[in-house]
């Protein structure tokens, strides 16, 4: 039994301890936000928080949580489902495609965040380069870390983008 | 020009199919170890090794660390520290990087061992690290990741 | 593949469509509406009903939309969300034409059912530019056309989401109809009911208003009526002077579930309740091989183990955990038949290619296009250029592995997978179960990524098997490694080039040759370059790995080739890459507007710092032209791209932001590739195994992207997922030469600086 918390609640965990909380999150607590990429820390799309640090939890045995708070995507927006900055940047930017890496980025922006409220460009690109977007959204991502900083105003619905309309030439 | 494309378009669709296709959709072998639900035997583990050029091999091996750790002389540390001079260095000792407490107080300097016994089980060696996705269970690979970073120095 | 090529399918059925028998429309239980665009002649409302649409109050308006008593309207869509956001676009096509402000509508996946089957898709999927470009949409639905296409559809088992089609088929020919004659069907009711003349009937904000008397009605109160109306048989769409939503950059629908972990992808999918077990596969290496001998003892004695299996062609563990499945898996020692490509490398494999067009020389090979006299024109021009290019195999690398749920019992199947073809996925499940198609329901989930691997769903089957063999409900998941290692490849490909210039340095002569048959076929063509000969060939090879459909097709390499020999024509003729192009584009007026574009954006000839570059490259495809320039950094060890600026006309941004995130996706998409990624076998099997070894780009070294869009024939809409993609590495290399004057002629660029 490994006793744990997650998003704020106990839990007693019957599970190999070698088993990674990856797996434990999704199979055992039915919280399948987290998802599974690569299975040896290579993509992000399984970061967790454990004890508010950003981890791999592919790749991350369910015995190093004992004791411990795990956060996961469904633990990070308010009580009453405010979203947390970083989430409603996401929202503004129109950050995500297809969004199965985005709990992955969302949890490491936050973290990064956490720990450098008003990121250069290159603490950006080192904090999340360890999350990949195979949909290639890191402009997006980028911008909305720093709209979530409150260093760049938020995309509103703005008019319509000004493009040229000509007639069919071909 | 038309037709050949309808025949590609029905070509893709059975690309598929026939790719779905086994000769037998049954099995060759069904080995039924217990029914869900029934009482699960103990675990065991399993482990695999790899040899080379020390160095190489460990850089190689360094791949998959790669995602949170930089390398490079001076470069922004990630989710990890930068590991550039980490032989030698005192554990949770780079301003740069936020440690945990636990690796900051852990009283550590890296050598050889200090890292092999690390690598092989962080949370062991430094109860409270973050560094828990980094465990090598592999000796020899542990080996050549601490040449490699042996080899990394201003 | 030639044979068969005559057969047509037949057109009795085909003959028979109309307008009328086009439109579909029926009311529910609780009086709502739907109308929908048929597939097939007669009315399939009343069979879509019970599936779609089963609230209490909800009414189908047709079988793409429906109106719910609260007076949402949802749009049902026959394609699949992988991220390219298609869905929402359609959407707001299909609420534009209805009178629905964004705030009203919803968004529904089409269930897996062959009235879904989209003959839109099929007809540009089939072949961009085989059949004529027919802009206005009521005219489009000519009843030999659809009947043909409904004919290929069908054997195709479509419901296809591929090829860039899916807004500028299914919306702009199916959805904006289906919109505009739901919008006359509830304005018909109204003036029936108020006794008022229709045309004095107004809409706005899903309301029905007539000003002189005063009365109005929301759309959901009429919705019941509605369904009784007769069908309009050539509902009027929106000229582009009144569109409110089309052209306008209205947030996805499908965003808000996809940053607070809600979003069902197929990974999450499966049955209620805690009878789900989980499997791990191992499929055989090398194609063709099968399992000779396994031994389990290790894998029988660890924790969670329930069954292993022998499935021929894959080996697969069942547990109470994926990772103890895992676990288990990689303890099985497995042994294989012997194959003929047992001892192949990639080496040894490129050596056949250019074997293969060594065969095909100068002339040989299928043509796939012949004009003027490229061979007299070569052997009289002043200056002679040849180039040899290469590229890999590549895989899809989806952020989802590949995984499918399967619960088979009495005589049923379930399935949630992610999938870009639900009725093959659908087939291939029952095919696995021992099943009839109709017995197979495929539950809707988001593609965690799809690029075209999602084309060729053999995990359904493998998952179907297993369940069935198992007895109970089962996720097979596939490790990264599988996934890497059992892609359907992007073709790797050697292409040879010939080209000749006059003593003026103007193109005079255009010869190539490559391996590999095209699809689309128009990919290795030139004929918007004005170049008066030009002969292009392919020499057919065998592939030794699985092939299919990888982002942008056959324009993945024929971008690169194409754009890469244009580049090194210009620099033999001592010309700028940009103004050479603009020459050779003088009678190709769009294309010219694009590449002026990005020129103008990047500031093409400004100066740059020492060590950089600046390349150009040109494609149109999928109906879009995009032109793109990529900045290099060749001051480190290896490149770094700084910059991409792009310059897209896709005919008509029916949604300008989504047009632009999926030009930002597609470069980064291609750059991944160009700079990183190479697919090699060593003794038969594919050699990467996971993002160590398969390097995705990653936040570090994207580059700043740039997106304009030029809106250059409203009427003839191009692709959006796909075109962004081609360019991307011909930019790149082209910069890489424009910086250091080394010339790319392989890929991944990478290697030539490790």
């Amino acid at each position: 039994m490994v006793s744990i918390r997650v998003n704020g609640k106990p839990q007693e965990i019957d599970a190999d301890p070698a088993m990674p909380i990856l797996w434990v999150v999704r199979e055992k607590l039915a919280m399948t936000g987290t998802k599974f990429g690569c299975g040896i820390a290579q993509c992000g799309a399984c970061t967790v928080h454990l004890d508010g640090q950003p981890i791999r939890s592919c790749s991350t045995p369910i015995s190093a949580a004992e004791g411990k708070a795990i956060t996961t995507i469904e633990g990070i927006a308010a009580d009453d489902g405010t979203l947390t900055n970083v989430q409603q940047a996401w929202i503004s930017e129109q950050v995500p495609q297809c969004g199965y890496c985005q709990s992955g980025q969302i949890m490491s922006a936050t973290a990064l965040l956490r720990e450098t409220p008003q990121p250069t460009d290159e603490q950006i690109n080192a904090y999340m380069k360890g999350n990949v977007c195979r949909c290639g959204m890191y402009g997006r991502i980028r911008q909305a870390i720093k709209v979530a900083a409150g260093m760049e105003p938020a995309s509103g619905e703005a008019p319509a983008e000004q493009a040229s309309v000509e007639e069919a030439a071909t | 020009m038309k037709h050949a494309s309808l025949v590609l378009l029905i070509g893709l669709a059975s690309l598929g199919l026939s790719a779905c296709g086994s000769e037998s959709q049954e099995p060759v072998e069904q080995i039924v170890i217990r029914e869900p639900g029934a009482e699960a035997p103990a675990a065991q583990n399993v482990t695999a090794a790899e040899s080379g050029d020390l160095v190489a091999a460990g850089k190689a091996a360094f791949a998959v660390c790669s995602a949170c750790h930089s390398v490079e002389p001076g470069a922004a540390s990630g989710i990890g520290p930068n590991l550039n001079g980490v032989v030698g260095r005192a554990a949770g000792s780079l301003d740069s990087f936020g440690y945990s407490g636990a690796m900051t107080g852990s009283d550590v300097s890296w050598d050889a061992d200090e890292l092999d016994a690390f690598l092989a089980n962080p949370s062991a060696k430094v109860p409270g690290t973050t560094m828990v996705a980094g465990a090598v269970t592999d000796a020899d690979k542990r080996a050549a990741i601490i040449a490699y970073l042996s080899s990394l120095s201003q | 593949m030639s044979e068969g090529a005559d057969t047509k399918p037949p057109r009795s059925k085909a003959a028979k469509w109309t307008r009328r028998g086009f439109i579909g429309a029926g009311a529910l239980a609780g009086g709502a509406l739907i109308v929908g665009v048929a597939v097939r002649s007669g009315n399939p409302v009343g069979k879509l009903k019970p599936i779609v649409a089963g609230g209490e109050g909800e009414a189908l308006v047709n079988s793409w939309v429906k109106i719910g008593a609260d007076n949402l309207v949802t749009a049902i869509v026959p394609h699949c969300e992988m991220g390219q956001g298609a869905n929402s676009t359609i959407a707001q096509m299909l609420a534009d034409e209805m009178d629905v402000n964004w705030e009203n509508v919803r968004v529904m996946d089409a269930p897996a059912d062959g009235n879904y089957v989209s003959q839109h898709a099929a007809r540009l999927f089939v072949g961009p530019g085989t059949l004529p470009d027919k802009p206005n949409a009521v005219s489009f639905m000519e009843p030999t056309y659809d009947g043909l296409f409904t004919q290929v559809a069908k054997l195709a088992s479509a419901y296809i989401t591929g090829g860039s089609s899916s807004v500028r088929s299914t919306g702009q020919n199916g959805m904006r109809i289906a919109g505009a004659a739901a919008r006359e069907m509830l304005v018909a009711a109204a003036a029936q009911e108020w006794g008022v003349p229709a045309a004095e009937i107004t809409t706005e904000n899903a309301t029905l208003t007539h000003a002189k008397s005063g009365k109005s009605a929301l759309y959901s109160a009429m919705a019941a009526p509605a369904s009784e109306q007769d069908l309009p048989r050539a509902p009027k769409i929106k000229d582009i002077s009144e569109f409110k939503l089309m052209g306008t950059p209205a947030p996805r629908k499908d965003i808000p579930v996809k940053v607070d972990g809600t979003a069902m992808f197929g990974i999450d999918g499966g049955p209620d309740g805690s009878d789900l077990r989980y499997a791990a596969i191992k499929a055989c290496p090398v194609v063709g091989s099968q399992v000779a001998s396994i031994e389990t003892s290790a894998a029988q004695a660890m924790g969670g183990v329930l069954q292993i299996l022998n499935m021929g062609d894959f080996v697969a563990v069942i547990a109470d955990s994926y990772w103890q499945a895992q676990q288990a898996l990689g303890a099985i020692e497995t042994t294989y038949t012997k194959t003929e490509i047992d001892d192949l490398d990639s080496a040894q494999m490129f050596a056949n290619f250019a074997s293969a067009l060594d065969e095909a020389g100068d002339a040989g090979g299928n043509s796939k296009a012949d004009y003027g006299d490229a061979a007299g024109a070569f052997a009289d021009a002043a200056n002679k250029v040849e180039a040899e290019y290469q590229v890999p195999y590549l895989a899809h690398a989806t952020m989802e592995p590949m995984n499918c749920t399967a619960w088979v019992r009495d005589g049923k199947c379930d399935i949630w997978t992610g999938t870009q073809v639900p009725l093959m996925s659908r087939d291939g499940a029952a095919e696995g179960a021992g099943l009839d198609a109709d017995d197979v329901t495929m539950h809707s989930v988001f593609l965690g990524g799809g690029f075209g691997r999602r084309l060729t769903p053999e995990y359904t089957n493998q998952a179907a098997r297993l369940a069935k063999a198992a007895g109970y409900p089962i996720k097979m998941i596939w490790s990264r490694e599988e996934d890497t290692a059992q892609d359907f490849y992007r073709p790797a490909d050697i292409s040879r080039f010939t080209g000749g210039l006059d003593a003026e340095g103007k193109v005079v002569c255009w010869n190539n040759v490559h391996c590999t048959e095209d699809e689309p076929a128009e990919a290795p063509l030139v004929e918007f370059y004005d170049i008066a000969n030009v002969s292009v060939r392919t020499s057919e090879v065998e592939h030794p790995l699985r092939i299919g459909a990888w982002r942008s097709v056959a324009h993945s390499q024929h971008g690169f080739f194409v754009e890469s020999f244009v580049d090194e024509l210009a620099h033999a003729a001592g010309k700028d890459p940009f103004e050479f192009r603009r020459s050779l584009l003088a009678n190709s007026p769009r294309h010219l507007k694009v590449l002026e574009g990005v020129a103008k954006m990047a500031n093409w000839g400004g100066a740059l710092p020492e060590g950089h570059g600046r390349g150009i490259a040109i494609v149109r495809s999928f109906n879009s032209i995009v032109a793109e320039i990529a900045e290099v950094d060749m001051t480190g060890d290896k490149p770094r791209v700084t910059k991409v600026f792009c310059c897209v006309d896709a005919g008509f941004a029916m949604n300008p932001d989504g047009l632009k995130a999926q030009m930002e996706s597609g470069i980064i998409y291609g750059l991944s590739a160009a700079m990183h990624n190479e697919i090699t076998i060593k003794n038969g099997a594919v050699e990467q195994s996971n993002f160590h070894d398969y390097h995705m780009m990653r936040m570090d070294d994207a580059p700043e992207i740039a997106v304009e869009i030029i809106n250059g024939a409203p009427n003839n809409l191009g692709g959006a997922g796909e075109p962004g993609l081609p360019p991307a590495a011909p930019a790149l290399a082209n910069a890489v030469f424009a910086a250091t004057g080394k010339r790319i002629r392989s890929l991944p660029i990478a290697k030539h600086f490790s």
